[in-house]
């Protein structure tokens, strides 16, 4: 099955990233509509009936929340999330760094919408290269007149500004990312209030994902029906989806939502290596729960996902084939997530520190069966119980590797009794092979 | 403000009554259903939600809820006893305990540590962690106060969130992040900051302990006295914590109405004061030229004999930190029994007082007139105003150093509330950040400052001023609401404030005035009458002398004895050291002390002074609350109670009062002051009473009944010094003379006896420093750390100089209390010559 191409569409276009050839391509027609043609509200109800979810997560409706905001001449606020950290999710880099505009435009519709006359795009601050990209292009737009105090002289204003993130993964969560912004330690804050209602500075905010803002001029220049000929019913539109680890061709694809898991891991990405088999795969990066091999006929979709336990989440795939060592995998996991968690609330800050302590033990062979159990109801002392579910990103993978997989876990405990030779106890090791594209953190950072 | 209406709740299958939208874990005490909790703290402003031990099942919501940041509604099914919500919290005990030391047994904390009382009642009773545990260096300064024990930290955030959102003095920070988070601060600087010994009682664990406290006392051994800190106006409610009869510490004993539950550090470690092995516990008697101990009999007939000499030619000074009760006795004895007229117990004036024009010998009324306006009932506002008001103004104070709590309160209604805020002062104020709007007048303008105001307001009779004076008035203007505005003030001629008043509309519900007095009691020592131009009640009487007329007198010889009762005017009065001179002239100084000072080295007679701990008395607050005062440690030595010893001394001379308890001598000031009319210790209680609530308050003194009226308001604005300036005049004149500085003085937080008494605080007494705008210490030649000599008329101070952006150039500050000459010289136009170089 061939990918279906919106987003992606003439994204190796050389010069694509300049106002000029965007512009020859159609670029920013749909926001030269939004100002001259369109009410703001019949943009939310486009967006809103177009289905469009989230594409940094949660998958939340994207009109819905800009309908959230809540009407009236406050100060409102527009931040699109480019702090893209997430182990294996590489996505939204390649649409800015390819087709900067084409997000910017996004931006400036969606702001409009939700009546926000200052945007941000906080970009994760080791996409250096990136962002000089797109501040070079936010440059070009105030130039041409597509964003500033009077758009394209409609009255309408958008500000956009590019803010580099400090190299945190928790400045991704939506509301560590206002607090970064404004200059605080970022670290999540309790919800309720919801950003819509009271986010930036106090005020209404919309906060989405580089790739659901990259969507928006598509729907506006399309229309919503169009949108929803694409994908499924709950889940339309397509999705770029980055695969990485075990497979023989990683990198992003953009496909119809709905597809078989298989045609992405096997049919676009080529699968293991010549002789390997798949064991293990996150759909949704490294915070989603793994899937078997038995499980790889899933359709790629938010709901197929959920239904399986799982979760489509920044759709980022990361294969784990019969050479890896599940154990060795579920350390390195809840390693990166030791390493990031803010620390504000208990169950995470202990949890995670907790759990990579016991899987060190399990890896080093120090381990005895009931370590397994602990480390299962440590996982289950987490899920739900954090202030923002970066705990459960780290309980739900390592708790579903314990459970699919507890076999390999007793091998490394039997081993100390017979005292033969184990299978390697550097935990990652296994998973260099993994991690060509995807950026999982060394493990030998400074509170590995 | 209207109660918010009552719900109904089930917490648990009971019927649960509770305020709407209170947190579930406040309305399911309602239940008697406790609910853990490490991270909520409702004075600390939001919830936070980080410790995640007070989670529960809430019907309809499928994940479990934190019970600290869920607002009730009617009708909703709270559960905090399923299998579910008794795992959860059980396993937040556990992770907490992961990295917790458990070294209770050596824990200042341990027996009143809420980590043991949770995990006694909700922790799974044994860890499943064998892994080694966090360390860190331990325990390590955080401040020359507190010691900090990171192991023993649950990192819960309440210190650091006092610090950032409390204090604001954003010191504290969290450092690191997730496991390895720890709170410091910015490259280990020691925490120093006015009210950072609230972090000690914050925290749930013994992870911040108070050096002076460490190891002194466990929980067994103590009892708590609940008494009242007289240390100044703020008047803060506290708990002693007395160990065999020493006071050990001082915690908050949280009233709303008065401190929200903080405390300031002079009253947190001051109590050292009290048991400072330097007390004078023994009445003495010069004798040879030296004190030497004596009997009480001796001692007060000895004094008895003094005064009844000297007659009407005693004057009385009593010092703020006096009880109402000692307070009236004193001016009982003075006016009753010695028929003199001279009773004073403000160290640099205060409202109406004398104005170039009575010289402070006018008529009793013209002054009597200000007060009666100023503090009348129907303008009075109460601290808890402050949470309500859409404006304040901060009038001529900087509450930092004249009432500390409330720059907390100040900060709490701009940060929570987004009140706006106006700061009009000489001198420029720690709040000024937060302020909408900031005007700085030249110091001593205050009055020209207010008439100009007025003016901006409309009040009818104030012209609009010109100039800088009359665009910042206006702008101050602007930023207050009328009908909702609390002007917080302090300041010797604000007569103009009447007409700001009235055109505020301050009479309406949560609108109105609050005076910083200078001393402590400065409001209830008013009232019971040490004022020389007003009796108890502020009754009539013949008219005294005020303070520098009584030095005057003393000096001149036609003052003959002087009664200080808990005061050191060398230190503390305007004059200084020429109060030296003028007792030494005296024939009789009785000297009611805790300490030998230079007051009592001039003195005759000394009576050893009650420390606040071991008084029993009332004092009133600057809103009008009337608190009591209750023994926590018995006194020590010879020490008496001074409404006994005063109403003995009365008894000597004559005037019998019939006193022979606290309650009787409250009876007695209820008496005579009509608007106190009833008020006993019973009625009063633990948290107070504002007598403006009473029915008594109908009889506050009227207006019309109060001798002639000024009619032309605010016309004199002269500060206190030489030059009057013209009406109108910006008061930015001093800037045009070369090497000419305008001083204003202010009373620095520390520059007070009690910080050199308790050793824990002794690091922060203040030096004399002149505070200078940069632009004027360039044009002096002066750097900082200069070493200078500030002159004028014959009277000079030397001090060190501080260059400081928003000092308002041609004026210069310094600090009173410090036993210089520094408050003689307020609003005088000076010259400054450089005497060293920095050290
Ligand atoms: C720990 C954590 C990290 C996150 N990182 C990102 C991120 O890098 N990019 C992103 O778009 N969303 C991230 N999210 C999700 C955001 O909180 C938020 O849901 C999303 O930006 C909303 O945008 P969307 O509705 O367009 O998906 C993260 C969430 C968590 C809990
Ligand atoms: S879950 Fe982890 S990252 Fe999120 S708030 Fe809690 S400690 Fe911080
Ligand atoms: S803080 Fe509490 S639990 Fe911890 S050692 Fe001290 S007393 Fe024990
Ligand atoms: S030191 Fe105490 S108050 Fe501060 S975070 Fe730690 S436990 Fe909480
Ligand atoms: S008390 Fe509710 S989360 Fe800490």
């Amino acid at each position: 099955m061939p990918e279906t191409r919106m987003l992606y569409r003439r994204v190796d276009e050389p010069g694509l990233a300049s106002i000029e050839t965007y512009r020859r391509r159609g670029g920013y027609r749909s926001l030269t509509r939004t100002v001259k043609e369109i009410e703001p509200e019949e943009l939310l109800t486009t967006l809103q009936d177009s289905g469009l979810r989230g594409r940094g997560g949660a998958g939340f409706s994207m009109g819905k929340k800009a309908s959230f905001l809540p009407r009236g001449d406050t100060d409102k606020f527009l931040c699109c999330n480019a702090d893209e950290s997430e182990p294996g999710a590489f996505k939204d880099r390649e649409l800015m760094q390819k087709n900067p505009h084409q997000l910017i435009e996004g931006v400036a519709i969606a702001a409009i919408a939700a009546g926000a006359g200052w945007a941000f795009i906080f970009i994760r601050g080791e996409y250096a290269e990136v962002a000089d990209i797109l501040e070079g292009a936010v440059a070009e737009a105030y130039g041409a007149g597509f964003l500033g105090a009077d758009i394209l002289g409609s009255g309408q204003r958008v500000e956009l500004v590019v803010h580099r993130g400090a190299g945190a993964y928790i400045c991704g969560e939506e509301t560590a990312l206002l607090d970064s912004l404004e200059g605080k330690r970022g670290n999540p804050r309790l919800k309720p209030p919801f950003p819509a209602i009271q986010g930036l500075y106090g005020g209404p905010t919309l906060i989405n994902n580089v790739e659901t803002l990259s969507n928006v001029p598509h729907i506006v220049a399309n229309g919503a029906d169009w949108f929803k000929g694409f994908g499924t019913e709950q889940s339309p539109g397509t999705k770029v989806v980055s695969v990485s680890g075990c497979v023989q061709r990683p990198g992003n694809y953009e496909i119809e939502l709905g597809i078989p898991s298989r045609e992405l891991i096997y049919g676009l990405a080529g699968g293991p290596p010549e002789g390997r088999e798949v064991k293990a795969w996150f759909p949704g990066g490294s915070s989603a729960p793994v899937l078997t091999a038995a499980e790889l006929d899933l359709p790629y979709s938010f709901e197929a996902l959920a239904d399986a336990g799982s979760m489509l989440g920044s759709g980022s795939i990361i294969v784990a084939d019969d050479q890896v060592s599940i154990p060795a995998l579920a350390l390195r996991t809840a390693r990166f997530y030791h390493h990031e968690s803010c620390g504000k609330c208990t169950p995470c800050r202990e949890g995670t520190n907790w759990t990579v302590k016991m899987l060190e033990r399990v890896l080093s062979r120090e381990a005895t069966p009931m370590d397994l159990d602990i480390i299962a109801s440590v996982q289950d002392n987490i899920i739900g119980h954090c202030l923002c579910v970066l705990g459960d990103s780290m309980a739900m993978p390592v708790s579903s590797m314990v459970k699919k997989f507890r076999p390999e876990f007793e091998e490394y405990i039997r081993r100390v009794a017979s005292d033969s030779p184990g299978l390697g106890s550097d935990g990652a090791a296994g998973l260099h092979a993994l991690t060509g594209t995807s950026s999982l953190a060394p493990a030998s950072g400074p509170h590995a | 403000m209207p109660d918010p209406p009552r719900i109904t709740l089930l917490v648990d299958g009971v019927e649960v009554e509770a305020p709407h939208g209170a947190m579930l874990v406040d309305a399911a005490k309602h239940g008697d259903v406790e609910i853990p909790v490490f991270c909520y703290e409702p004075k600390l402003g939001h919830p936070v939600g980080a410790c995640r031990m007070c989670v529960v099942e809430i019907e309809g919501i499928p994940k479990l809820q934190t019970a600290c940041s869920t607002p009730v509604r009617d009708g909703m099914v709270v559960y905090t006893q399923t299998e579910r919500v008794k795992e959860a919290q059980s396993a937040v005990v556990e992770f907490l305990l992961v990295n917790h030391p458990l070294d209770c047994p050596v824990c200042d904390k341990g027996g009143e540590c809420p980590l043991q009382d949770v995990a006694m009642g909700w922790g799974p009773g044994r860890s499943r962690s064998v892994d080694p545990k966090r360390h860190f260096q331990k325990p390590i300064p955080l401040s020359p106060l507190i010691k900090i024990d990171r192991e023993r930290c649950i990192l819960c955030y309440r210190c650091v969130r006092f610090s950032q959102e409390v204090a604001e003095d954003e010191q504290l920070q969290l450092l690191e992040r997730g496991s390895s988070t720890f709170v410091g601060t910015f490259d280990n600087r020691p925490y120093i900051a006015p009210f950072h010994g609230n972090i000690i009682e914050l925290c749930p664990v013994g992870a911040l302990t108070s050096d002076a406290y460490r190891f002194r006392a466990r929980p067994w051994d103590i009892e708590d006295a609940g008494t009242v800190c007289t240390l100044c106006p703020s008047q803060c409610n506290i708990k002693l914590t007395v160990r065999d009869e020493r006071i050990e510490r001082v915690l908050a004993r949280d009233n709303v109405d008065v401190d929200d539950g903080w405390l300031c550090d002079k009253g947190r470690f001051g109590y050292q004061m009290a048991e400072s092995g330097q007390r004078i516990t023994e009445p003495l008697i010069r004798a040879g030229g030296e004190l030497r101990p004596a009997g009480w009999a001796e001692a007060l007939e000895a004094a008895a004999a003094g005064l009844r000499e000297a007659g009407e030619r005693t004057a009385a000074i009593v010092g703020g930190s006096s009880s109402n009760e000692d307070g009236y006795l004193a001016q009982r004895i003075v006016r009753k029994a010695l028929g003199s007229p001279h009773v004073e117990s403000r160290p640099s004036g205060g409202p109406g007082v004398e104005s170039r024009r009575t010289g402070g010998r006018g008529p009793a009324g013209f002054l009597r007139q200000g007060l009666v306006e100023l503090s009348a009932p129907r303008l009075a506002a109460s601290v808890s105003d402050l949470d309500r008001a859409e404006s304040i103004l901060v009038l001529g104070t900087d509450p930092l150093h004249s009432m500390p709590i409330l720059d907390l309160r100040i900060r709490k209604a701009v940060r929570l509330r987004g009140a706006r805020l106006a700061v009009a002062t000489d001198r420029p104020s720690v709040l000024d950040g937060g302020a909408e709007e900031t005007a700085r007048y030249a110091p001593g303008f205050v009055g020209g400052f207010v008439s100009a105001l007025a003016a901006e307001l409309g009040a009818a009779g104030y012209e609009r001023a010109r100039g800088e004076l009359g665009a910042d008035a206006e702008r101050i203007a602007g930023a207050l609401k009328p009908g909702s505005t609390v002007i917080v003030w302090a300041g010797p001629d604000a007569r103009g404030l009447v007409g700001c008043a009235r055109a505020l509309r301050l009479e309406e519900d949560g609108a109105g005035l609050i005076e910083v007095p200078e001393g402590a009691n400065g409001r209830g020592l008013r009232e019971v009458g040490c004022l020389p131009v007003a009796g108890p009640g502020l009754s009539d009487v013949e008219q005294g002398l005020d303070a520098s007329g009584i030095r005057d007198a003393l000096e001149a010889g036609s003052l003959e004895a002087a009664l200080l009762v808990n005061a050191d005017p060398i230190r503390d009065f305007a004059g200084g050291p020429a109060w030296g001179e003028a007792l030494g002239k005296a024939k009789l100084v009785l000297a009611v002390s805790m300490f030998e000072d230079a007051s009592t080295r001039q003195a005759d007679v000394v009576f050893p002074a009650e420390s606040y701990a071991e008084k029993e008395g009332t004092v009133t607050h600057p809103d009008g609350r009337l608190q009591r005062l209750r023994p926590g440690t018995p006194h020590p030595g010879g020490v008496r109670p001074m409404w006994e010893v005063l109403a003995e001394l009365g008894a000597l001379l004559g005037e019998e009062t019939g006193v022979e308890s606290a309650p009787d001598a409250l009876a007695a000031i209820a008496s005579e002051v009509p608007f106190y009319a009833g008020i006993s210790h019973e009625e009063i209680g633990g948290t107070g009473i504002r007598w403006q609530e009473r029915a008594a308050a109908r009889y506050w003194p009227r207006v019309d009944d109060v001798g002639a009226r000024d009619e032309v308001p605010g016309r004199e604005v002269e500060p206190a010094g030489r030059t009057a300036p013209e009406p109108g005049d910006t008061g930015g004149r001093a800037e045009d003379v070369d090497g000419v500085i305008r001083v204003g003085t202010y009373r620095d937080l520390w520059a007070a006896e009690v910080t050199d008494r308790s050793p824990a605080l002794r690091f922060l007494a203040p030096r004399q420093a002149l505070e200078l705008a940069p632009r004027d210490a360039a044009r002096l030649g002066l750097g900082s750390g200069h070493e200078v000599e500030v002159r004028s008329n014959g009277t000079s101070v030397r001090a060190r100089v501080s260059i400081h952006e928003r000092v308002k150039p041609g004026s210069g500050f310094l600090i009173e209390g410090l036993g210089d000459r520094a408050a003689s010289l307020r609003g005088e136009l000076v010259e400054i010559s450089k005497a060293g170089e920095p050290e």
